[in-house]
């Protein structure tokens, strides 16, 4: 009966405090944002209740829209940019050579700079007078291609989302040579004894092999670009006029430089259904894939 | 005759494979080559613009400092308060960690070693914080902080990091915990030693490979973050490097050298990081990532 009081007490210690701390700040906050949202309050003074109306507000705002398609637009931008240049670079790095072990650490190197320095380099490197952009187009001939790049409302949407890319290209390459590499070496030499090489040994034996491993980078993508904001928010803040707005940028810009605290909490609400719903597209895509190859 | 010929053909096309192959390595190493210098260019590109002064900046951008100085780097810590920001940084980066890697330690030694009832629950109650956005927070948190009178405190950035770094942590430390054999406990138990001994004095010293792995995490992670510094953090003498580096390149922003130097020196400690961990920090943010 001691022992088991001591176990009791033993288990209490080690996780309370862990327990206390990540539900104040993690998960109370959501609950907290969800009710704030019917109030409209700037910060000082008392809130008052409103019902639906900041709800209402944003699904009605076209800016939210706006912005919930430019995240949408940094979706795409990391599933077919990132995914296919990750599966690439691994198809070449899959050796240990001292050179393969550099290449990879140099694309891995962007993934411990802060996210601040990324978007303030980018931003210079875009910079429409100095920016290396600018200038290697116009020492190559082409000026007529250069142009403000963040500024331009019908480019800086793709021109915001490369450094993203360029960012976090890293953790996909290594996910992908992990998976290459577990890949059995029998089916390396069956394909070979079949005459599969090079290109068809990629299309039938490697790729099919990979399909559950891109599935997963995939999921890793749509997640991972909902979190998107420190390198836009240092690149353009979400101008000019609002043409690079992302869900974080709008719920700051709607917050914190406005005081409409009750807005902004009706907005984070919107985020988590937003990636919610995101969340279970994406595993339903696993699944499907789960059951189709287990037909085949 | 007829015998050379065969030979000859024989040896034509193995030529040209032999020929393909080394052109085709030729073009893969150097594809490879160039994408390196893609993603290693930008920071080469920081680091010698932090050393050179404006005017030699705005003429050649590009090429190496002629005359290497030093100025910029003395600026950025004198005007922008670099060095003011470096302690902060410091101070919340080291707090939070040594916090993370205790409480982290501390649950999954719960988590892994003992059987009970709501285990299975709490394992996915603590997983689940992985998928929650952060910025989905800042409006809640910033107003139960400020209730509090948490804000504008190293609390403001110590808890909330610790916070939300836990679950990773607790993942990691877990998985590893649990690969640690039962009879080492039972051994522990026959020579008298309580709970807490056996935390201390084997399992925790058993998990320091997991354990540096989420310390390495936790202070690249808590060094370079920016949205919690920027809405939880008003009073300039608290200010961390990454938010001190979005102000003061607002202020300073015809002063490319002095922002590029202020740039390096924050970037700094995580490359020498890197260039000590490189391994650990690829699998460790590999491993939280696919779980999360």
């Amino acid at each position: 009966m001691q022992s088991v009081l001591k176990v009791k007490g033993m288990l209490a210690v080690t996780l309370l405090p862990a327990l206390l701390l990540y539900s104040f700040f993690v998960i109370i906050p959501i609950f907290w944002s969800a009710y704030y949202g019917f109030f409209e309050w700037s910060g000082v003074g008392d809130a008052s209740f409103i019902g639906w109306a900041n709800y209402l507000e944003v699904i009605k705002d076209p800016i939210f829209w706006r912005a919930l398609k430019n995240n949408m637009i940094i979706v795409g931008a990391s599933v077919f940019g990132q995914v296919p240049i990750a599966l690439g670079l691994a198809l070449m790095l899959r050796k240990s050579s001292l050179f393969q072990r550099f290449v990879r650490s140099a694309i891995f190197l962007p993934m411990v700079i802060s996210t601040v320095v990324v978007g303030l380099i980018w931003g210079y490197i875009y910079h429409p007078q100095f920016g290396i952009i600018n200038s290697l187009l116009t020492a190559v001939g082409l000026e007529s291609w250069t142009r403000p790049w963040l500024a331009d409302p019908s480019i800086n949407m793709y021109a915001v989302a490369i450094p993203i890319i360029w960012n976090y290209i890293g953790p996909y390459l290594i996910i992908f040579i992990a998976a290459l590499q577990n890949i059995p070496s029998e089916l390396d030499d069956a394909a070979k004894i079949d005459g599969a090489d090079g290109f068809k040994k990629l299309i039938h034996v490697t790729l099919p092999m990979m399909w559950k491993t891109i599935m997963v980078a995939v999921v890793l993508c749509i997640s991972g670009s909902l979190k998107a904001f420190d390198q836009v928010f240092v690149m353009t803040g979400g101008g000019p006029a609002q043409s690079t707005e992302l869900l974080a940028t709008y719920m700051y810009n709607n917050t914190f430089m406005v005081y409409r605290y009750g807005y902004g909490s009706a907005v984070s609400t919107m985020i988590i259904i937003v990636s919610l719903i995101l969340i279970v597209i994406s595993q339903l895509l696993m699944k499907r894939r789960d059951q189709e190859g287990r037909g085949i | 005759m007829m015998e050379q010929k065969l030979v000859l053909e024989k040896q034509a096309p193995s030529m040209t494979f032999q020929i393909k192959k080394v052109v085709f390595r030729v073009l893969k190493n150097g594809f490879l080559a160039l994408f390196s210098l893609l993603m290693i260019y930008p920071l080469y590109w920081l680091m010698i613009s932090s050393f050179k002064s404006n005017e030699e900046f705005f003429q050649h951008p590009y090429s190496l400092p002629k005359e290497w100085t030093f100025d910029n780097i003395v600026r950025a810590w004198q005007i922008a308060d670099m060095g003011r920001a470096m302690v902060n940084s410091t101070i919340v980066t080291v707090a939070a960690t040594l916090l993370t890697v205790f409480l982290g330690a501390l649950t999954a030694y719960a988590l892994s070693r003992f059987t009970f009832r709501l285990k299975g629950f709490l394992m996915m109650f603590f997983l689940l914080g992985m998928l929650i956005p952060i910025h989905s927070t800042l409006v809640p948190l910033f107003t139960l902080m400020n209730e509090v009178g948490l804000l504008n405190t190293y609390w403001a950035l110590i808890l909330p990091y610790t916070a939300f770094e836990l679950p990773i942590a607790i993942f990691l430390i877990v998985a590893y915990m649990s690969s640690i054999p039962k009879e080492i406990e039972e051994a522990a138990v026959m020579d008298g030693s309580g709970y807490w001994g056996i935390f201390f004095r084997m399992i925790l010293p058993l998990s320091v490979p997991a354990l540096t792995t989420v310390a390495i995490l936790a202070f690249l992670r808590y060094w370079n973050e920016f949205v919690f510094a920027l809405v939880f953090i008003n009073d300039s003498s608290l200010k961390t490097l990454p938010l001190s580096l979005a102000i003061f390149s607002d202020g300073f922003s015809t002063d490319y050298g002095l922002t590029m130097a202020a740039m390096t020196i924050a970037v700094i400690p995580t490359i020498v990081m890197y260039a000590f961990f490189q391994e650990q920090i690829m699998k460790g943010m590999v491993a939280g990532s696919v779980k999360g």
